[in-house]
């Protein structure tokens, strides 16, 4: 699901590979919620907004498999990842000290496509959502869009990422379901109200599935393209295993070779738009 | 590396394995589904050093699979319900058969069916392209509802597909058998009597993990088939007892991770290995171990690396 952007033809001459890189630091920024960032020179210079990495979690046999996890910002030499410890992989990874060591695929994935020319972008992060959508708000403002954001969380101490976006948005909205920071409610309200009040060329989202579809909904009735970035369980990471598999309008495509960013109006969101079976 | 540690190794250990009608460069290959046809890995891996490259399960018509999530995470393991996803066998040949056209690699390719017609007809066709080195018949998918393990679970229609595929091809036939089965040498025994070549086994255990928060499954479709580490006891009993009573060409496999690993299944009777799960963890497994067998051997001044086929030394460890 190419949208035949600039961006895309990069991705043809990018290298992935295999790469060892050193946690330099991992911060806890909430309860149950980390950043890590690790030195990886080969990924760090090659990344694009929207892709992501496979983090292999021990060198030995259990957890077993790796876990991905979008690139939330990278600078020279180092790239930095937002986690959220929900297993036994995320939990290995919560305990790391600098110095130590993970085994990391990449880069993977399309990411976001930025048209040529875009003015003003609307960012939607649900929670974690927000990791994909740092990098992405950076190189946008490097090249001058304007950007509004949303972001929303349960609590204020769980959003995320919020120095990167104050520091590149024109206007930052904040919502929380219990109140506790910005607006109470949910992040889906305030990107309603944003879209009818502001024009934008494209709407840029990644949060739970929810989120996703609720605001792809809104820019659709607003006639306004949207991206989404999915999130799925993956095993290979690079297209081989079909675990991640996204119905979309075009058939099955797999969220790690394919996306993790679909165009939304691709992406069947429910059952009763899959087309029917040949 | 091998060429750090052991200089001139490649002329000093004859790393090739005669599977009967396939003779291959070495005795690591893939193990079906878990390397789709070789260009996912290709930035990973050197095709053309493969003992063979076996293809992701082809049907005669393009198949959906099964709903997400399709995988689980279990201790040293995993369990996945894909349900042999494709695009169907003319698409097949026209995309993946054909970006293989010109690498240097043995091919084979796994062939699935809900009915004997099918199979068969599958096989023809790759017959009729001509890139396909030898077959691998699925009859062990744990995770569709018609054919798939049901063909491999009784001796008659085990038979029936074997001898469907038998009748279009000359072609080397390997039959990939279910270790889902009470006497796995019953199956093995008449699935060669229909004409197979030679046996891989074991696929994917049957399996099952609960979410304890949800109380639903893990995976969308209840079950689904057990790979990784977790399995490889079971693999290598299996292999051990089907390598003992017959008189054709194993490939063994189940949760190898390492060169050693593979020499477990070659030491109970395997001519050759499948790595599967492991590609997963490791992009470049299959070469590592290749060469790791090479290193294992060069180490024990073992010259072929088939003399470790069957040499299990059965007195009582010391």
């Amino acid at each position: 699901m190419k949208c035949g952007c600039e961006s895309t033809k990069s991705y043809a001459s990018q290298h992935r590979a295999t790469e060892k890189a050193d946690v330099l630091v991992n911060e806890r920024l909430a309860e149950g919620i980390g950043l890590m960032v690790l030195a990886a020179p080969g990924i760090a210079s090659q990344v694009m907004p929207g892709q992501f990495v496979h983090l292999r979690v021990t060198g030995g046999l259990d957890p077993l498999l790796r876990r991905p996890f979008s690139v939330y910002r990278a600078e020279t030499g180092r790239i930095e990842i937002l986690y959220q410890v929900l297993g036994r992989g995320t939990r290995v990874m919560s305990l790391a000290q600098p110095g130590d060591e993970f085994d990391l695929i990449g880069p993977l994935g399309s990411g976001w496509c930025v048209p040529d020319r875009i003015e003003h972008a609307l960012l939607v992060g649900g929670g974690l959502g927000a990791a994909p959508l740092g990098m992405l708000a950076e190189e946008l403002a490097r090249i001058g869009c304007a950007l509004t954001v949303a972001l929303g969380a349960p609590s204020a101490e769980r959003i995320v990422g919020r120095e990167v976006f104050e520091a590149t948005s024109r206007r930052l909205v904040v919502t929380t379901d219990d109140g506790s920071a910005g607006e109470t409610g949910y992040v889906t309200e305030a990107s309603e109200r944003l879209l009818l009040e502001s024009s934008f060329e494209v709407v840029y989202v990644c949060g739970p599935e929810i989120v996703a579809h609720k605001v792809a909904r809104q820019a659709e009735a607003a006639g306004v393209d949207c991206q989404v970035s999915l999130e799925r369980l993956m095993a290979c990471g690079v297209g081989a295993c079909l675990s991640c598999a996204v119905s979309t309008k075009a058939g099955l495509k797999r969220a790690c070779v394919d996306g993790p960013v679909f165009d939304a109006k691709e992406v069947c969101w429910d059952e009763s738009e899959i087309p029917p079976r040949h | 590396m091998s060429q750090r540690s052991l200089p001139g190794t490649s002329a000093a250990v004859d790393m090739s394995v005669d599977l009967g009608k396939l003779t291959l460069r070495n005795p690591v290959m893939t193990a079906s589904g878990t390397f789709a046809s070789g260009a996912e890995y290709s930035e990973f891996v050197d095709l053309s050093r493969l003992g063979a490259l076996v293809t992701k399960g082809v049907s005669l018509e393009p198949w959906e699979g099964n709903p997400s999530p399709r995988i689980a995470e279990t201790p040293s393991g995993m369990l996945n319900s894909i349900g042999l996803q494709n695009p169907g066998v003319d698409a097949f040949i026209e995309t993946d058969l054909e970006a293989l056209a010109e690498v240097d690699v043995p091919v084979i390719v796994n062939v699935s069916g809900h009915t004997v017609a099918e199979y068969a007809e599958v096989v023809a066709r790759l017959e009729d392209h001509g890139r396909a080195d030898a077959y691998e018949i699925n009859i062990s998918c744990p995770n569709v509802d018609a054919g798939g393990m049901a063909f491999g679970t009784a001796c008659a229609p085990a038979s029936g597909v074997v001898a469907a595929c038998r009748a279009k091809t000359g072609k080397m036939l390997i039959v990939k058998l279910s270790p889902n089965v009470t006497n796995v040498v019953e199956i093995a025994e008449a699935v060669v009597e229909a004409g197979a070549d030679a046996l891989s086994l074991i696929n994917t255990i049957l399996g099952m993990a609960v979410d304890t928060e949800s109380f639903k499954p893990m995976l969308a479709r209840g079950v689904g088939g057990l790979s990784g580490p977790a399995i490889r006891p079971v693999a290598v009993r299996m292999v051990w007892q089907v390598a003992s009573a017959l008189h054709v060409p194993v490939i063994g496999m189940g949760g190898i991770m390492t060169a050693e690993d593979a020499v477990e299944f070659m030491l109970v009777g395997a001519s050759a290995v499948s790595v599967g799960t492991a590609n997963f963890v490791e992009p470049h497994s299959t070469v590592r171990i290749i060469d790791g067998l090479m290193e294992f051997c060069h180490a024990r001044g073992i010259e072929r690396v088939s003399d470790l086929v069957g040499a299990l030394d059965h007195g009582v460890r010391e």
